[in-house]
């Protein structure tokens, strides 16, 4: 199950799955999600813990390997403005696009965001910042 | 009251899809990595072409030395060229297997083809597209919903504005941090990456300051 193709297959199965189930449990709802930050309601951060919790238990029984990554110098700065554009839009990177798979045009907005923020940190990272953050998901 | 899904559908759904993604490719998935990827195509076309060769050429040395381990009846040099079955060790001729298994190995440690990141980015589109159908929350809509007027902004330019922002700071700060609530969240976390958890931590944390900020504060 490794050749281009069948990562491409695995991709897009994966891919609707999880826009299925993203915009399923409410992450694309902005008051949904500001009430779980808040604390308010705990439904979707159990989803998300849950995940991880049952995530954690199959991987260590499937033995499954790790990634190579390190705590690098953009990993604290980075999830800090990361943290602070997810709550003030309401997106990160894959809820837009759910967003705007349910009518939400002004997630169009935010795509764009990404975008221009995705292009800058690599060029001011390749100019300025040479900060070795490998990647978590290639 | 909402229609979404119970919290726990909702953990067994995400962590479905992380895990048979995981046992599929051998590799972990992250939205930000695939966005990052895709907007740089023209340089990562050019990763892939190089990759791609590189790959060949460990292929063709793994072929060469299980071509010449056998007519000289020298040991196997590599995993790829040991005998396919239990009898005969050492034993050269043509039941050798190809050297797939190395090629294999090198190829799990080059990220996902392009295309499949372009397939990935579209197919979360069809599937929250296929979510607001068939749970009737599909509307065609020019705001973010009574929620974000009531926290955020009720006006359409501050709106426009609070999002492009927001979406900057998403953008930057997932390349910057080296992945999101997926790439970090889900599979890193999910792997005990100290990384993803420090990450995860850090990420969740500030959204919910910052949350806290715009409810009570602003």
């Amino acid at each position: 199950m490794r050749t281009r193709g069948a990562i491409l297959i695995v991709n897009i199965i994966t891919g609707l799955a999880l826009g299925f189930t993203v915009a399923n449990i409410g992450f694309g709802d902005y008051a949904e999600l500001n009430r779980m930050f808040t604390f308010q309601d705990l439904r979707m951060f159990l989803s998300f813990a849950g995940a991880v919790a049952i995530i954690v238990v199959a991987f260590a029984v499937l033995r499954v390997r790790r990634v190579p990554g390190r705590i690098h110098a953009g990993v604290v700065p980075g999830a800090v403005l990361f943290g602070t554009g997810w709550a003030i839009s309401g997106g990160c990177p894959a809820i837009p696009i759910v967003q705007v798979a349910s009518g939400c045009m002004p997630a169009l907005v935010t795509l764009a965001g990404i975008a221009v923020g995705i292009r800058l940190c690599r060029w001011a990272n390749t100019r300025y910042l040479r900060i070795d953050s490998g990647s978590c998901a290639r | 009251m909402n229609d979404y899904w119970p919290w726990w559908a909702g953990a067994a759904g995400l962590a479905l899809v992380t895990i048979n993604y995981a046992i599929a490719t051998d590799r972990s998935f992250g939205v930000s990595g695939a966005w990052d990827r895709v907007l740089h195509w023209r340089t990562e076309r050019r990763v892939e072409r190089a990759n791609a060769q590189v790959t060949d050429d460990a292929v063709l040395i793994e072929a060469l030395a299980a071509a010449t381990a056998g007519p000289l009846g020298a040991p196997p040099l590599t995993p790829a060229a040991r005998p396919s079955g239990s009898g005969g060790a050492g034993t050269p001729g043509p039941d050798r297997q190809p050297p797939a298994e190395a090629s294999s190995s090198m190829a799990r440690l080059l990220p996902a083809p392009l295309v499949s990141q372009v397939g990935l980015l579209l197919s979360i589109l069809v599937g929250g597209w296929v979510a607001a159908v068939t749970s009737g929350r599909f509307q065609l809509r020019l705001d973010m919903g009574e929620g974000f007027r009531q926290i955020v902004t009720d006006k359409p330019t501050e709106m426009v504005a609070a999002l492009f922002v927001g979406g900057v700071l998403v953008g930057f700060g997932t390349r910057l941090a080296g992945g999101c609530s997926s790439g970090h969240g889900l599979n890193g976390c999910g792997r005990l990456q100290p990384v993803s958890i420090v990450a995860t931590a850090v990420f969740f944390g500030t959204a919910v300051l910052v949350s806290f900020l715009l409810w009570k504060v602003i």
